[in-house]
């Protein structure tokens, strides 16, 4: 009888702690979802390619552009990413928003036919300097990365597989917090803007 | 022959109706090339095959069997030619090349590579944002293709600053 009575106050405790349980778990991720929607996010805007002095070819600019879209879109890092030129991007509608500046610094234009016939040879290499700058011009972040293509594929993956990089080290580095450079950067442009009127008060 | 005669004069008069829209169409259709689409062009998944067109003011690209995506010519702020060569044959002919012994696939990739052209077209959506598509067209297509796109007005800048940039050493040489 006395087992019978254990036995049962334990199915009750066992049955009580798995109704309990998924409760917890819900209010546990409703909690975490909470936390993360409250913490301020930054936005990007992915700029034109800049070719610096490498004379390089058009669709490479806007292959590098384009599959940086994508590729920083897909990290899920940003709470939005923006084109160049995107009027939605605007001071007022998004105030914490990241400028990507990417600057071509060197450029080893390769062969698909050399690399196969040869393996060795006929390498695509791509090197950039990617600046993640604050409204101000502030760089936020400096980062030197390389995208190749070695064995298979166009000459074109190079800038899929340096877009992938780019990403790839920007979601590694640690980003500052978005509300007190965002707000340091307001201030600073009323100040620079309150200096730029004082003359004009004179 | 008396019934055969007024089937006959109605079906002439519907393929003449049938004939006109399409006449009409191919007349405003100026040029229509075979293309694969790389990457860019909004509203069409990456290396998608179908047919680029400048339809009156729009330059338009059209998947077999799908609605069409179009953009403004007017909205089109470079168009940039290209050239670039591949191997042919894909992912089969790649496992076949490194399955060939003796180094055979090496020679086969001498002669497996096909030389084409690339279209850059830079253009900028409604909201101002720059987008950049690329297509690979047959070699010797994409000229005439942008030419017509310039005729239709489509602006070129890269062409710009090359002159610019030709002409810039001539001028600080002439100053010196």
């Amino acid at each position: 009888m006395k087992a019978n009575s254990k036995f049962c106050a334990l199915a009750a405790i066992i049955v009580m702690v798995i109704l309990a349980l998924p409760y917890q778990l819900v209010a546990g991720a409703k909690s975490s979802a909470a936390n993360k929607s409250s913490k301020a996010q930054w936005s990007l805007q992915v700029d034109k390619i800049n070719p610096g002095d490498v004379d390089l070819e058009s669709a490479f600019q806007v292959a590098i552009y384009e599959n940086l879209l994508d590729e920083l879109g897909k990290t899920k890092q940003f709470k939005q990413v923006f084109r160049s030129g995107d009027r939605n991007a605007n001071a007022k509608d998004v105030p914490n928003l990241l400028l990507l500046k990417t600057t071509v610094q060197k450029y080893t234009a390769g062969s698909e036919t050399k690399r196969a016939v040869t393996t060795v040879s006929g390498a695509t290499k791509l090197n950039v300097l990617s600046q993640l700058c604050a409204r101000d011009g502030k760089v936020v972040l400096e980062l030197t990365v390389e995208g190749d293509v070695h064995f298979f594929g166009s000459n074109l993956r190079a800038t899929h597989n340096l877009a992938k990089n780019v990403a790839k080290k920007i979601k590694e580095s640690t980003l500052p917090d978005p509300s007190p450079v965002a707000s340091a950067s307001v201030a600073e442009g009323a100040a620079s803007d309150a200096t730029a009127k004082r003359p004009l008060s004179r | 022959m008396k019934k055969i005669f007024p089937i006959l004069v109605l079906w002439c008069g519907a393929a003449v109706f049938a004939q006109t829209p399409s006449g009409a169409v191919s007349a405003a259709t100026i040029n229509e090339v075979n293309v694969t689409q790389i990457m860019g062009f909004e509203g069409t998944a990456k290396n998608t095959k179908g047919k680029l067109s400048i339809q009156d003011a729009a330059l338009q690209f059209q998947k077999s069997g799908d609605n069409p995506a179009e953009v403004s010519v007017a909205s089109i702020q470079d168009v940039v030619l290209g050239e670039e060569n591949r191997q042919v044959g894909g992912l089969p002919m790649t496992l076949g090349k490194v399955a060939t012994p003796y180094g055979g696939g090496r020679v086969v990739s001498l002669f497996s590579h096909k030389k084409f052209d690339t279209l850059t077209v830079q253009y900028l959506d409604s909201n101002g944002a720059l987008h950049g598509a690329i297509f690979e067209l047959v070699k010797g297509e994409a000229e005439s293709f942008r030419s017509q796109l310039i005729a239709k007005g489509a602006r070129v800048i890269q062409a710009e600053n090359k002159a610019a940039r030709q002409n810039a050493p001539e001028v600080s040489s002439e100053g010196k």
